[in-house]
């Protein structure tokens, strides 16, 4: 393999909060401050901080490496410095071959021109030849699918039109190095679809890609190893499934909401199980699941009913819900001091995606909620069947054909 | 660059590594400098029904305003007709500040280039001024019309006219270069150069020449670069002299010096563009 194609060695970056002298009113008061004392690149000075700190990693040819973390994390910071966008302030990153780097697919486009002239324009911003572009055009536009809109200024697209167009160009790019951050969230489901694809071919085809992302199926679906980021430091590298528990366990937050100031219910812990008694992240869908919480009661609570939510965390679809009450069970009761166990036994009958479980309790008589606990839990559910859903609905196709009997009139191709 | 494991160079050889490797971006981005100011061009003229006619027109009506001025109410004698004299002047001029005026707000109108994506930066100033040489081609046309009108037939010394087209477009990007630079840093700029540019104007052989100035500004006056460049067409193309060796050697010579200079300090600073745009 020789030389790794991306190579981050002990990168710190600095920045600085809020406005840098702005007008030259400020700047002599700044200019006279850096003459008298002059401090070193290691310290941090007032309103400054790091954005990264000693992160290190590398990339190997033809490997697809992920970053996840939360905003602020520093994940675009380290793509910028990749780029050369940004210089670090401490350690040294370097890339090894043609860049090609998609930090923003419509960065370079003018709304003025049309989606033909911003497709030549984009190219030679991400630094292709025009003669290249010229030969790659029907294909640009093909992928694009808006072949229909591409004499029309730009300014008169819809934001998905722009960024399907940006993509496509991004897309026809013949680079060494692939850097892509975060332009899934943009596009219809197919059309993302149809990127993810793209960016498995080229990684097939012996282009190192590094993928910043929030989607985490995607994530999961197009990177072996991945990086776990937070607060500008390296919190985890390694294979994805184990980089998205450390990611989601980070990432738990645990409110409370409930009516009054003080806490009627509090979760002590809580743990998801499969059935063998491993606490699991990553499941396949139908996979048999046992949700189990220790509840600190600090009231005297009567004619209760525990509920469980099931939420999609991409959209905060709602899944599921249900109450034991619902279900058949009597209300409870407990004294303040108490210690309430809750084990719930389901199957996990979903499609591709990353959900988080709620869990409730409330008085139905009076329906007042004493506990509303968001993600106490959460998953990833991995297949790769289905395009877009959320529930599996296992099915079986058969198909067969028969020759026709009436004359059936062919519809005109839809373009 | 890393900031880590610096190897010592010294100034000289600094520059020479930063020379390389300014000319060498420029080799590998000339595909977007081209398509950059087309987009400019294409921009500038877009929605507009004269189209280039305008890079003729407006320095035109500032010749006829003059013109009445300069033969009726106050007449001067230029050695040529007047209106050949202020309209070669007006088209040299705004051609340094046309691209004076771009390149300055350019790094600052493209934030989201600035901070998105990598390419050397001088492209955009550079575009600027390639932008308003194109303008200035254009309205070249009307110089060759106005002198056939005159019957000003040009002579041998016309074979100089690259030359001073090259030490006028060297001189106008380096400021370019600058203007964009300092402009990113502090906003400040172009308000001081609106200023400036005006008394810069008046200063500079335009519209009258600048010799019965120079009894009490005379160094100043001298040290301005633009007025043997604007004199420098004048003689090559209408008064058929070669221009003054020792004015236009000193303006050549400092164009130089410029461009290499403001160039060298926009490639040491272009890093810190995205934090600081």
């Amino acid at each position: 393999m020789g030389e790794p194609a991306v190579i981050f060695d002990r990168v710190w970056k600095k920045f600085r909060r809020g406005e840098r002298h702005d007008s030259l009113r400020d700047l002599f008061p700044s200019l006279v401050r850096r003459m008298v004392g002059r401090q070193p690149s290691g310290d941090l000075a007032d309103q400054e901080f790091w954005a990264l700190q000693d992160v290190s990693f590398e990339a190997s040819r033809g490997e697809a490496l992920g970053i996840i973390g939360p905003n602020g994390a520093g994940k675009s910071t380290s793509l910028k410095l990749l780029t050369k966008i940004l210089r670090p302030t401490r350690g040294h990153c370097h890339v090894n071959g043609r860049v090609g780097a998609v930090i923003e697919v419509a960065a370079g486009f003018h709304p003025d021109l049309t989606g033909r002239e911003n497709v030549f324009l984009q190219g030679a911003i991400m630094g292709m030849k025009r003669t290249e572009i010229a030969r790659r055009l029907d294909e640009i536009v093909d992928f694009s699918g808006i072949s229909a809109f591409i004499d029309t200024p730009v300014k008169r697209y819809s934001s998905g039109m722009q960024a399907r167009l940006g993509f496509s160009v991004a897309a026809h790019l013949e680079p060494d190095v692939l850097f892509i951050d975060e332009v899934l969230s943009v596009g219809d489901m197919s059309f993302q679809q149809k990127c993810l694809e793209r960016m498995r071919e080229n990684v097939r085809a012996g282009v190192t890609l590094v993928f910043v992302s929030h989607n985490l199926q995607a994530v999961a679906a197009l990177c072996k190893r991945a990086l776990v980021c937070g607060r500008g430091r390296l919190l985890f590298d390694g294979p994805t499934e184990q980089a998205l528990t450390v990611y989601l366990q980070a990432a738990q937050t645990t409110s409370t909401r409930g009516g009054t100031d003080r806490p009627h219910f509090r979760v002590l812990n809580a743990a998801l199980k499969t059935r063998d008694g491993r606490v699991c992240h990553t499941l396949r869908p139908h996979t048999e699941c046992q949700l189990t919480a220790q509840i600190e009661c600090f009231i005297d609570a009567e004619d209760y009913c525990v509920g469980i939510e099931l939420e999609r965390t991409r959209d905060l679809l709602y899944c599921y819900g249900t109450t034991s009450e619902e279900l058949g069970m009597p209300l409870r009761f407990s004294r303040s001091g108490e210690r309430l166990t809750i084990s719930i036994d389901f199957a996990a009958h979903l499609t591709r995606g990353h959900y988080r479980i709620n869990l409730n309790i409330r008085q139905p008589r009076v329906g007042r909620f004493l506990l509303f606990a968001e993600s106490v839990a959460d998953f990833v559910i991995e297949e790769h069947e289905t395009y877009d859903g959320v529930v599996d609905i296992e099915p079986r196709i058969a198909l067969s054909t028969e020759t026709a009997k009436t004359n059936y009139v062919q519809p005109a191709t839809i373009a | 660059m890393s900031t880590v494991g610096w190897v010592y160079r010294s100034a000289g050889q600094r520059l020479a590594d930063d020379v390389r490797e300014m000319l060498r971006e420029q080799r590998d981005y000339r595909e977007l400098l081209y398509q950059m100011t087309r987009r400019d061009l294409m921009l500038r003229y877009k929605q507009t029904v004269m189209g280039f006619g305008w890079a003729i027109f407006m320095p035109l009506v500032n010749t006829v305003v003059f013109s009445i001025i300069f033969t009726r109410v106050a007449p001067l004698d230029v050695g040529m007709p007047y209106p050949l004299f202020a309209f070669c002047g007006l088209l040299a001029w705004n051609f340094s500040a046309s691209a004076f005026r771009f390149a300055m707000i350019s790094l600052t109108t493209n934030t989201s280039l600035v901070t998105k994506v990598y390419f050397p930066r001088e492209i955009f100033p550079l575009s600027a001024v390639l932008v308003s040489l194109v303008d200035f081609a254009v309205g070249s046309l009307a110089v060759i019309a106005l002198m056939v009108y005159y019957r000003v037939t040009p002579t041998w010394t016309l074979v100089a006219l690259p030359v001073i087209v090259l030490v006028h477009v060297m001189f106008t990007a380096s400021l370019c270069l600058l203007l964009a630079m300092a402009n990113l840093f502090y906003r400040d700029v172009k308000y001081i150069f609106e200023v400036l540019v005006t008394v810069w104007m008046f200063a500079t052989a335009v519209l009258y020449p600048v010799a019965s100035l120079s009894n009490r500004f005379g160094l100043l006056l001298q040290l301005n670069p633009m007025t043997p460049i604007i004199e420098g067409y004048r003689s090559v193309l209408m008064r058929g002299s070669l221009p003054d060796p020792l004015s236009f050697g000193v303006a050549a010579t400092m164009s130089v010096v410029l461009l290499v200079t403001c160039w060298v300090v926009f490639h040491r600073a272009e890093f810190q563009f995205a934090e600081n745009v």
